[in-house]
């Protein structure tokens, strides 16, 4: 399965597009750039670790040779790829629960795009417009988003309370403790080996 | 600057994959091949070179035909995609990639048109950049932690749990004694290596 | 039409039942509340006479309609393998349009369930480790003589028809207090709350039970995540198998029969409890998310409340918005898990899919705190699950959120109390700097269940039972 590499799973896809309508998506995906609230569902679905679309207009596909044939096409196509945590249907029931509209802003205009509700009808085009990943690598493959962000305030607390603590007696460094255990106690989950792919 | 993403830099390549074989295989084909036996832990190429957060390899065989009324059309050429997540300029990272990974960027891109090789860092560098297609809109969880700094938190994020752990119900005095220990223990941690897995399901 | 669904929705007002409860077995509507069971586990003899059966059944199979004459004595339900509806002749079209989870079976799906090691099918009682199971012919009573009297009756159906083989008898009763039946478990919790409300469900509902509106009311569920045939969540009739006639008022039950280590747990709560600075009582209730009596614990962090606990507009009404850090109930805490409700952000959207209808019995003789009991006897409770997609739902909260912790940001750690630990688990109490409700970490948490057996099943609307019963199902 090499759409996975621990418990993250790559995921691509490419849609065609009619030219008219690129210059739209590049609009939104400006603003999207730009005004950092309409971020915030994003972040919050906190299952992604990197996500990136990637317009490539019908003349841009590279061209390194003279041999090499032109590409004659009539659709610009969008590429998507996402680094995400958790099965595919989980992602996708997840994003179509509360994100549609962004969904539906991006993907709308492309080609038989059937919007993210209902869901059935949003997969069965994503199984269509999808495909698999070759070879995935992953710096941190027991490690999902949640656990980065968390281990990042751990380390972050444990820096500042070393630094705090340097002289403290033992009373004080008793009561000083309890509060970096207080702190730092809903990031301790274990990394480890996840649920199988389903 | 959409590649971009506070430190975390986004580069999508499509490099354009030789038509025809080479010795009965397809170019193709024989990438799938290589990729298929190249080992995806702490001896990938990727964790040689070590600011890579996430990357992919994908042969793109052609383009969707969704149904009608919309048509059918196809590439003439299939593309190797490259999509990776790493720290730092990208002018580093592909001159690291030709130098760190040469093995392995040889046996993938010279099945790819244009080619330059790998002894030449400058040059594999600038062939990249020609294929290079500009990440349109880039979405990075965490943008502003290394790799080493991310592997090195997870280290930690375990280590404090342990201490906790280890630790409960310890007076005050015994705590702190043991924390001494535990923070050298911290600092002097060697680097942990990028791309280890402890075994998962999938192997 | 919709418009104004759409607006009584949000008002939370339900619309006039539309459910066809004639048609719907009871045992998807209600747990009945009767402190007997016994489950007729039964084996098909072949189409001709397992349709005979299903026909001579149908008179006696309990529907959803309201029990306006009384209680009756005892109720009658009965589900299907999908080893049992191709035993029956179903058209292949029709077998295969069911969801491959079902096909295959829950043993199959052990990878994804982590039914492995101690849970593995190895262990499981003989009759569901030969995967002979069809039929499941429940049984609820009032009393231990209606019980025997009604599977006598069953048992007779059974024999006359040739149709079916009894393969075992799964008995199942309340922990009696006091001589009352209680809703206890063996471990001493009070248990079925929680279960969701969705519309044109018979029983009265209980704020807390449906899904938050954006505005912070609950509300009811779409029928579709519990029965097939109805609008669902997602806005569509929820994926069924064909033809509509077969599936429609009908659903999925997932059947798992758990053995619960009494001893072991006992001792670990006594245990722990010495070095917690809360007491063992509420050490009970961090793990769990309510204390024993079944006070929400989000609802009342220092004691047991009997008067929250009798209340129904209180006793599942809360959420965990204001308890972010998990001080008052843990992030990792069983209900919280299963149902995160708002602490999954989004005002809890992202859980409306993810709910399941829990019906369970527990088997064995309760023994009360104090007394000696021993980990090998026999008991623990048939747990069973009723939802319109196994995958979606039960597989889903069972797979992601039980055996796994990434959803509660508590990394790969499991359900303290039903995780397939081995010995290894570990639980965080998140707490305050107050000593009675201090961080604690549980380690090395023995197992506490350990699965026997069980398996995925349909429960198909009467009309269903007809079609089946006739031998007209017909997949187009």
């Amino acid at each position: 399965m090499t759409n996975i590499n621990g418990k993250t799973y790559a995921m691509n896809a490419i849609t065609p597009m009619n030219a008219f309508y690129t210059p739209i998506l590049k609009l939104i995906f400006f603003i999207l750039g730009h005004v950092k609230p309409l971020q915030a569902d994003l972040i919050q679905l906190s299952f992604i670790h990197f996500a990136r679309w990637v317009v490539v207009k019908r003349h841009q596909f590279p061209r390194l040779s003279e041999k090499q044939p032109q590409e004659q096409l009539h659709y610009d196509y969008l590429l998507f790829f996402s680094n995400f945590n958790g099965s595919w249907n989980q992602y996708i029931d997840a994003f179509a629960d509360v994100l549609s509209n962004g969904l539906n802003l991006i993907w709308r205009w492309s080609a038989r795009y059937p919007g993210a509700r209902p869901v059935t009808d949003f997969k069965r085009y994503i199984g269509l417009v999808q495909f698999d990943t070759d070879y995935y690598y992953t710096a941190y493959p027991r490690a999902t988003t949640n656990d980065v962000k968390a281990a990042h305030r751990v380390s972050a607390a444990l820096e500042e309370f070393a630094r705090n603590s340097k002289d403290m007696a033992p009373a004080e460094f008793g009561g000083a403790y309890l509060r970096l255990v207080t702190q730092v106690q809903m990031d301790l989950g274990a990394t480890g080996i996840g649920p199988v792919g389903a | 600057m959409p590649n971009q993403s506070g430190n975390v830099y986004g580069l999508t390549v499509l490099s354009p994959i030789l038509n025809g074989a080479d010795g009965g295989v397809s170019h193709d084909c024989a990438i799938r091949d290589y990729l298929a036996k190249l080992p995806r832990d702490q001896r990938s190429p990727f964790a040689k070179v070590s600011s890579t957060h996430l990357a992919r390899l994908v042969v793109m065989e052609d383009v969707v035909f969704v149904g009608t009324p919309a048509r059918e059309e196809h590439l003439q050429s299939k593309y190797l995609v490259f999509e990776t997540n790493f720290d730092g300029d990208l002018d580093t990272y592909l001159t690291r990639l030709a130098r760190d990974a040469a093995e392995e960027v040889h046996a993938v891109w010279q099945h790819c048109v244009g080619y330059p090789g790998v002894e030449d860092p400058a040059a594999f560098a600038a062939y990249m950049k020609k294929c290079q297609i500009e990440t349109t809109f880039f979405f990075a969880a965490v943008n502003n932690k290394t790799v080493q700094q991310t592997l090195r938190a997870l280290k930690v994020q375990s280590g404090l749990a342990h201490f906790i752990e280890s630790n409960q119900g310890k007076s005050a005095g015994e705590i702190q004694a043991a924390f001494r220990g535990f923070l050298e223990k911290v600092r002097h941690a060697p680097e942990p290596p990028a791309g280890e897995d402890e075994g998962h399901p999938h192997g | 039409m919709r418009r104004n669904r759409r607006l009584a929705k949000t008002k939370g007002i339900h619309m006039a039942n539309q459910l066809n409860v004639a048609d719907i077995q009871g045992f998807v509507l209600s747990g009945y509340n009767f402190p007997f069971a016994r489950y007729l586990l039964l084996e098909l003899e072949g189409p001709q006479n397992g349709r005979d059966f299903i026909g001579q059944i149908i008179p006696h199979v309990t529907t959803g309609q309201r029990w306006d004459n009384g209680k009756p004595q005892s109720t009658v339900n009965i589900a299907f393998t999908h080893k049992g509806l191709a035993r029956l002749g179903l058209p292949d079209a029709t077998l295969l349009s069911f969801p491959v989870e079902f096909l295959q079976g829950m043993k199959a799906r052990k990878e994804i369930l982590c039914d492995t090691g101690r849970n593995a099918s190895e262990n499981w009682d003989e009759v569901w480790r030969k995967d002979v199971v069809h039929v499941w012919l429940g049984v609820n009573a009032l009393t231990p003589a209606a019980l025997d009297e009604r599977c006598a009756e069953m048992e007779g159906i059974v024999r006359q028809t040739g149709g079916a083989r009894l393969l075992e008898a799964q008995d199942a009763k309340a922990v009696f207090i006091d001589n009352q039946p209680t809703s206890k478990e063996h471990f001493g919790y009070t248990d079925g709350f929680g279960n969701p409300d969705f519309e044109g469900a018979v029983r009265h509902s209980q704020p807390g039970q449906g899904k938050l509106t954006k505005e912070g009311e609950w509300i009811p569920l779409a029928t579709g995540e519990f029965v097939l045939g109805y609008p669902d969540e997602a806005g569509e009739l929820p994926v069924a198998p064909v033809p509509h006639l077969l599936a429609n008022n009908g659903t999925f039950m997932v059947y798992r029969k758990l053995h619960q280590n009494v001893a072991t747990f006992r001792d670990f709560l006594d245990a722990q409890s010495r070095a917690y600075g809360g007491g063992k009582e509420k050490f009970a209730a961090k793990i769990v998310g309510r204390w024993r009596d079944g006070t929400p614990i989000e609802l009342s962090p220092g004691a047991g409340d009997p008067e929250i606990v009798a209340d129904p507009k209180r006793n599942v009404k809360f959420t965990y918005g204001e308890d972010a850090s998990g001080a008052h109930c843990p992030l990792g805490a069983h209900i919280r898990r299963a149902n995160p409700r708002d602490s999954a952000g989004f005002h809890g959207q992202l859980v409306n899919r993810r709910r399941i209808t829990r019906r369970g019995m527990p088997y064995g003789e309760y023994v009360p705190e104090g007394e000696p009991v021993r980990d090998e006897d026999d008991r623990g409770v048939i747990f069973m699950v009723l939802n319109a997609s196994i995958f979606r739902q039960f597989e889903f909260v069972h797979q992601q959120w039980i055996e796994y912790g990434n959803d509660a940001h508590q990394g790969s750690d499991k359900d303290a109390l039903l995780g397939n630990h081995d010995g290894r688990g570990r639980f965080l109490i998140q707490g305050s700097t107050d000593p009675r409700n201090p961080p604690f970490v549980c380690a090395r948490l023995p197992q506490f269940v350990e699965l026997r057996g069980g398996d995925y099943f349909f429960m198909p609307s009467l009309t269903a039972l007809r079609l089946m019963a006739d031998n007209s199902v017909d997949p187009r």
